[in-house]
């Protein structure tokens, strides 16, 4: 339904005011056809901002949860296999370090472009004549887990309300946020089962079947560890739809003109006596959530 | 004990200042949108016409200067239209805005609010002269009723199974409908106006003490209650859940066996054990009730910090912003502190090893 809204055969579009008709209850004739649930104190039709609104929250919480477990996923389970012991040998280093000085623009690109140069050297000598390289560890569970816990050492509302005034808000903005703090809970769940499942005996097969350990990471040890996310995805979706309604009720969110459910619930401060403008969003609200905690909850039982 | 507690919050530190920085960094991206707004006449006397535009220049970049913004931003700064082959990053030095804000930081200055004109910290301190009284006995309320209520509900009674089911209700609840249930339930004069709804800012109105204390406790009645009931749900689930688990081991069956009574065996040896992972919970209350201090606060009209974080949000007033997230960061720090201390208490084995 939240895919369909703009084919809807609706009376009103959402924000289109019908000001002659402010603050109507259910079933009222509005100027150009009936208001079935009737309009809001700026003369929206609650309807269609409901209809609309669902749509703003499927289009927004659903991708940012998806990303989420993405990104946690493959954050937290390269931190759980690899854990800080992973290591690169000098050359890529090198070359990593002198792209970066070079592409970045900093004092004297030459030396960037010089440090990348014998990087590159290191690289094609070792090709030539294999023999062994000296290796720099990468600190995978250490860069992970301190954004992890850096993102959460401050309630996820203070955080998303602090950025979101600060660098201006758009949907992609706000979906891009709201991933950014979403990620470090599944990062987490992955980590800890990817730690376990790191010592079964398949994945020790797999390496004594002499798998690049990337491979194994990617075919073997990750399709188990994202199993707790089967149970937490549905979760996460739930919190981010209480997180954006809560955003837009606070009037931090979406910009005005976008419709959702959050600031169809504010208009009741200004009209107390407008009960359906709180009770219809406020049911789909909760009625969402439930069922999704139940969804949940079932796949925890079924797991 | 020392040593591990002291790494963690030297830690939390490094994190609520990476954060606060970012937050500062990315907040100063649109500093002109705060000068324009600390204009608006003059933008209008633009737009209409009547005022010069040199004017209106100059009188931006005074308030950019009072403001210090006209500062770079950081340490370097990137030159937008530098010629090729060249270098294009320049060393600002100490004079940026970044190097100023962290030195008024460690003197304990927040710098001034844009809005406002008055420092930051002042407006911080009156409003969380309102705010903790509300969190601080929201917190209370919710730990010891979830105690109580976890307690009852592990000894199995009758009304076990609607008390779960309206505890897992309400947990789906998103704060702000929960407060905004309340307060049209309680303070709306169609339904039972027991409680005024707003008005608080208009205390000092009202001439005798006790009346006033009177008032004031009123006003704070449906907002406790909104996080209170918003914090009861997990914990007591939570603790709920472990004394279940508790009272499956061996050690709650040979309590039972030497004769107990049920009340008994979860009060002196079932609870201590299921409190200790519950406790983690308790010291996430503290920074979780920041943020629900803002909802409630702006359901409720009340002139707290949340309410003052709400409007900095909307009027882009980033020094005040800044000041909630390092307030933020300092809550958590004390959650962190409290969580080992109960720790400390609840648990002997940590005890005797320290």
């Amino acid at each position: 339904m939240a895919l369909l809204a703009p084919y809807l055969p609706l009376p009103y579009p959402p924000h289109e005011s019908d000001l002659a008709h402010v603050a109507e209850a259910p079933y009222s004739m509005g100027s150009t056809g009936l208001h079935w649930l009737g309009t809001d104190p700026q003369g929206r039709d609650v309807l269609s901002v409901l209809v609309f609104g669902a749509r703003t929250a499927v289009l927004l919480t659903l991708p940012a949860a998806f990303l989420a477990a993405l990104l946690g996923s493959l954050a937290g389970g390269a931190a759980g296999f690899w854990g800080n012991t992973r290591r690169l040998a000098v050359p890529y280093w090198l070359l990593a370090l002198g792209g970066l000085w070079w592409g970045l623009r900093f004092p004297v690109p030459l030396v960037g472009a010089g440090v990348a140069a014998l990087g590159v050297a290191a690289i094609v000598l070792a090709l030539l004549r294999p023999r062994p390289i000296p290796t720099w560890p990468v600190p995978i569970n250490a860069i992970v887990m301190g954004a992890a816990t850096t993102l959460d050492s401050i309630p996820r509302l203070i955080l998303v309300v602090a950025i979101a005034a600060g660098s201006g808000v758009s949907a992609p903005g706000l979906l891009a946020l709201l991933t950014l703090t979403a990620w470090p809970h599944s990062a987490r769940l992955v980590r800890a089962q990817m730690l376990r499942i790191r010592t079964l005996p398949f994945i020790e097969a797999a390496h004594a079947a002499g798998l690049s350990s990337c491979k194994i990471w990617l075919h073997h040890a990750l399709p188990h560890a994202i199993q707790p996310l089967r149970t937490a995805l549905p979760l996460s979706i739930a919190g981010l739809l209480g997180l954006e309604s809560t955003l837009s009720f606070l009037g931090i969110g979406l910009p005005p003109d976008v419709a959702s459910w959050g600031r169809l619930m504010s208009a009741i401060r200004n009209e107390p006596d407008a009960w359906w403008t709180l009770a219809l969003p406020a049911t789909c609200l909760i009625a969402s959530i439930l069922s999704l905690n139940a969804l949940g909850r079932s796949r925890h039982k079924s797991l | 004990m020392v040593w591990p507690l002291l790494r963690r919050l030297f830690r939390t530190v490094l994190a609520v200042w990476a954060l606060a920085s970012s937050v500062f960094l990315l907040s100063r991206h649109d500093a002109n949108t705060a000068t324009l707004l600390f204009l608006p006449d003059s933008s209008e006397s633009v737009a209409t016409g009547n005022g010069n535009a040199a004017d209106y220049a100059a009188a931006q970049r005074a308030v950019q200067h009072r403001l210090g913004l006209d500062l770079p931003l950081f340490y370097a700064s990137q030159q937008p239209n530098a010629p090729a082959n060249t270098a294009q990053w320049r060393w600002n030095g100490t004079q940026n805005q970044y190097h100023r804000w962290m030195v008024r930081l460690l003197h304990g200055d927040l710098g001034t609010s844009f809005r406002t004109a008055q420092p930051v910290t002042t407006r911080m301190c009156s409003a969380l002269g309102f705010t903790l009284p509300l969190t601080g006995t929201a917190a209370l309320l919710a730990v010891l009723t979830a105690l109580a209520l976890a307690r009852r509900l592990a000894a199995k009674p009758w009304w076990q199974h609607p008390v779960r089911a309206a505890l897992v209700a309400v947990h789906a609840l998103p704060l702000f409908v929960l407060a905004l249930l309340l307060l049209l339930t309680f303070a709306n004069p169609a339904v039972v106006a027991w409680f005024p709804a707003y008005g608080l800012d208009q205390l000092a109105a009202d001439s005798d003490n006790w009346s006033r204390t009177q008032t004031y406790l009123l006003h704070l009645v449906l907002p406790v209650a909104a996080l209170t009931l918003a914090a009861l749900p997990e914990l007591t689930l939570q603790l709920d859940a472990a004394l279940t688990q508790e009272l499956r081991t061996d050690y709650a069956t040979t309590a039972r066996a030497k004769g107990l009574a049920e009340g008994a065996v979860i009060r002196h040896h079932a609870l201590r054990n299921a409190l200790l992972p519950t406790l983690t919970q308790v010291a996430e209350l503290l920074p979780a009730m920041v943020a629900g201090a803002v909802v409630v606060e702006v359901v409720f009209a009340l002139p707290g910090m949340g309410r003052l974080l709400a409007d900095a949000a909307a009027g882009r007033d980033y020094p005040v912003l800044v000041g909630g997230v390092l307030l933020t960061g300092a809550a958590r720090l004390l959650a962190l502190l409290l969580a080992d201390l109960l720790y400390f208490w609840a648990d002997p084995r940590i005890r005797w090893q320290s």
